[in-house]
């Protein structure tokens, strides 16, 4: 049995406590109002309820904003030496929420699937992740409960989930969970199925904004709609700047580059962040762009969530309610609003 | 931490290239150069598919495969000037490098020809990946009551594989009809007109025929307008599609068609497979 029954402060003290063993990201304050996934060490100020999601998502340890995936060395004669460069150090995400967790686990779907991605599959392989149980919405913009991601747990090590008063249940789901909780004395809980039912009782009605149709009618549902005036109506003031896709856990698109030093005979082909709010994202050699407009570009971005990768990995929504992208969005276009506009326009007709 | 995830392929080959060695270039138009590589493995490629081509510390593009299949460690390849990379893969001489990866891409199989009467329609560049097709259809042209090939192009200039065509059109199973879309006062000895023009009047037979199409994005439509007249059923029509692309092993995004992945589930596709997609064709 790997289940235990502890206090708040306690699990607070065993992560710093691994912190400074391994390398552990735990959300920081970063400004005055943001948080992000920082290196915590021993003294760092770990608390799990305050922060909302982080501006990039954990998922993002795995893929950074710029990969390496080889440098390489030219000999005289012009023959190069090509060595990958994989990330096999070991790290510790703790304090990673449900809506990040299913970001991370959806992300494992996608990089795992077919020919496996070296470079995500290193880095995971020796990732471990700790969740946190939200017990109420981070804040006003989350809807992780309308896409059912409030109560994931794959991909998870070890699950925390706060119970009445300053309970905390600790559970661990792999062997890397256990490992990290080997030797530690936290006493064993008995009846945790039970408390995670009484935690689950406990959280506020409505959990977060609301959807207004089931997430599993969605396929089918904005399958109906290629040609609504809504994506129109929703992309009137965007600027396809892409921010919207460059903090979401589950958007993973890259371009690659390749990079000469200045010696001419070295250097390293990288692939960075890349976004299909971009105008020039699916555009080919000869000028011709296959979405042209911002219209086109969103329809796809909001097809890809909640229907293309839906249908192709079964998997529920490859949207995880984390309210990122209409937090972020400079001109405060929220995926929530449009995915309800097309649902309930579906009702109407 | 020692225990790891259990995952499928987890090497990085995929994203990284071998070398191959040019051992022949030559002007095609003026636009579009010849390649002949030696790789340091034969490739085992299926027509249709393509490879991911580098210049290191350039960049690195999609290109089709030219030649058919092979035991050998030959690749021959077909480059346009079009941007960076390519520009600087047109002043490659022999004994330069070219990185490859792949091969990617599903590709034609040649079972699917078999006892056929075959329809290809090359418009432009669209003959370069086809080549890989027809080589082997004219290696074995016995297994086909018949090939068809319409292959167009703006202008005599811009004929691609010149002399192989009329080869093949001396064949006696193969019927080739050349087409431009104007002289422009050169000597031409094919047809003028689009490439859409000689299909009203070809013998198409709805039960027997197999189509394969590869060329721009407009030839597409105006040519399945014609093979619709004849009746031609959309599981017995070949598109090869193109699409800007990254990474070739559908992780990149960027070929992404709706809920297809171009670089992996094509660029060859039935079109009964795509004609429900409203982004493939245009
Ligand atoms: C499966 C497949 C097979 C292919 N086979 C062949 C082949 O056999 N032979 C061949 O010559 N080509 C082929 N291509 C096309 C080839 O990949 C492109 O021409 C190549 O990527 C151009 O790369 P580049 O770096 O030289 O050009 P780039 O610098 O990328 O530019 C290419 C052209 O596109 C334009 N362009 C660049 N970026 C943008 C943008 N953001 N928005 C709009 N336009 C832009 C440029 O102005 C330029 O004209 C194939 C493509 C695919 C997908
Ligand atoms: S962040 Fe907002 S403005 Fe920028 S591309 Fe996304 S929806 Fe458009
Ligand atoms: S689409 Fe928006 S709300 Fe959904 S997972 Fe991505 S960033 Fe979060
Ligand atoms: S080329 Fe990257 S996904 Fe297809």
């Amino acid at each position: 049995m790997s289940e235990f029954l502890t206090t708040v402060s306690s699990a607070v003290a065993w992560i710093k406590g691994l912190a400074g063993r391994h390398e552990l990201f735990f959300p920081l304050k970063h400004g005055s109002a943001n948080y992000s996934f920082q290196p915590a060490g021993p003294s760092a100020d770990i608390q799990f309820e305050k922060y909302r999601p982080t501006i990039v998502p954990p998922v993002k340890k795995m893929l950074p904003a710029r990969d390496t995936l080889f440098t390489f060395v030219k000999s005289p004669s012009g023959e190069p030496t090509v060595t990958p460069t994989l990330d096999t150090a070991p790290r510790i995400l703790a304090g990673v929420r449900p809506c990040d967790l299913k970001g991370i686990h959806l992300m494992d779907t996608i990089f795992e699937n077919g020919v496996a991605d070296a470079y995500y599959a290193a880095r995971r392989a020796n990732t471990a992740v700790i969740a946190y149980a939200c017990p109420k919405p981070c804040d006003d913009r989350a809807f992780c409960h309308a896409v059912d991601s409030l109560d994931h747990r794959a991909g998870a090590d070890v699950i925390l989930t706060p119970l009445k008063g300053d309970d905390m249940l600790v559970e661990a789901l792999t062997d890397k969970g256990r490992e990290m909780l080997a030797g530690v004395d936290f006493p064993k809980c008995a009846d945790a199925a039970a408390r995670k039912v009484g935690a689950v009782a406990a959280r506020p009605e409505p959990f977060g904004r609301a959807l207004g149709a089931k997430v599993s009618a969605l396929p089918a549902v904005i399958k109906k709609q290629w040609k609504s005036d809504l994506w129109d109506k929703h992309t009137e003031r965007c600027f396809s700047c892409g921010s919207c896709n460059l903090v979401c856990p589950t958007c993973y698109c890259f371009d690659v580059q390749d990079d000469l030093n200045l010696d001419t005979t070295s250097g390293h082909r990288t692939r960075t962040w890349d976004a299909c709010m971009l105008p020039e994202f699916a555009a080919v050699a000869g000028g011709h762009n296959f979405r042209p407009n911002a219209a086109a570009r969103q329809r796809h971005r909001v097809k890809r969530k909640f229907e293309y990768l839906t249908e192709r990995f079964h998997e529920g929504a490859f949207c995880t309610g984390c309210g990122r992208c209409g937090r972020q969005c400079t001109a405060g276009i929220d995926i929530l609003d449009i995915v309800k506009d097309l649902a309930s326009a579906e009702v109407e007709s | 931490m020692t225990t790891t995830h259990a995952h499928a392929k987890v090497s990085p080959d995929a994203y990284l290239p071998m070398m191959g060695k040019v051992v022949e270039v030559r002007e095609m138009t003026a636009r579009e150069n010849y390649f002949r590589l030696e790789l340091p493995r034969p490739l085992g490629h299926r027509p249709g598919q393509f490879v991911m081509v580098s210049v290191l510390g350039i960049g690195e593009a999609p290109i089709s495969i030219s030649n058919g299949p092979t035991t050998t460690n030959t690749l021959e390849l077909v480059i346009r000037r079009a941007g960076r990379l390519t520009q600087v893969l047109s002043e490659l001489k022999p004994g330069d490098l070219m990185g490859i990866r792949g091969p990617f891409g599903s590709g034609f199989d040649m079972s699917w020809f078999d006892g056929k009467e075959i329809l290809i329609v090359a418009g432009g560049l669209g003959l370069v990946p086809l080549r890989s097709l027809i080589q082997p259809l004219v290696a074995n042209a016995d297994k086909y009551p018949s090939i068809t090939l319409l292959s167009g192009c703006r202008n005599p200039a811009e004929e691609l594989y010149r002399e192989e065509v009329r080869e093949w059109s001396k064949h006696p199973k193969l019927r080739v009809i050349r087409l431009v879309d104007g002289t422009e006062n050169m000597p031409w000895d094919g047809e003028v007109g689009l490439v859409t023009a000689p299909i009203p009047k070809l013998d198409i037979k709805p039960d027997r025929t197999i189509a394969v199409l590869c060329g721009p994005p407009v030839m597409y439509k105006f040519v399945i307008i014609g093979l619709n007249q004849k009746n031609l059923p959309h599981d017995r029509i070949f598109v090869d599609l193109e699409r800007r692309m990254k990474c070739g092993v559908g992780k990149c995004g960027h070929c992404q068609i709706n809920d297809v992945y171009c670089c992996q589930d094509g660029p060859v596709f039935r079109f009964s497979e795509i004609e429900h997609l409203p982004e493939a064709l245009l």
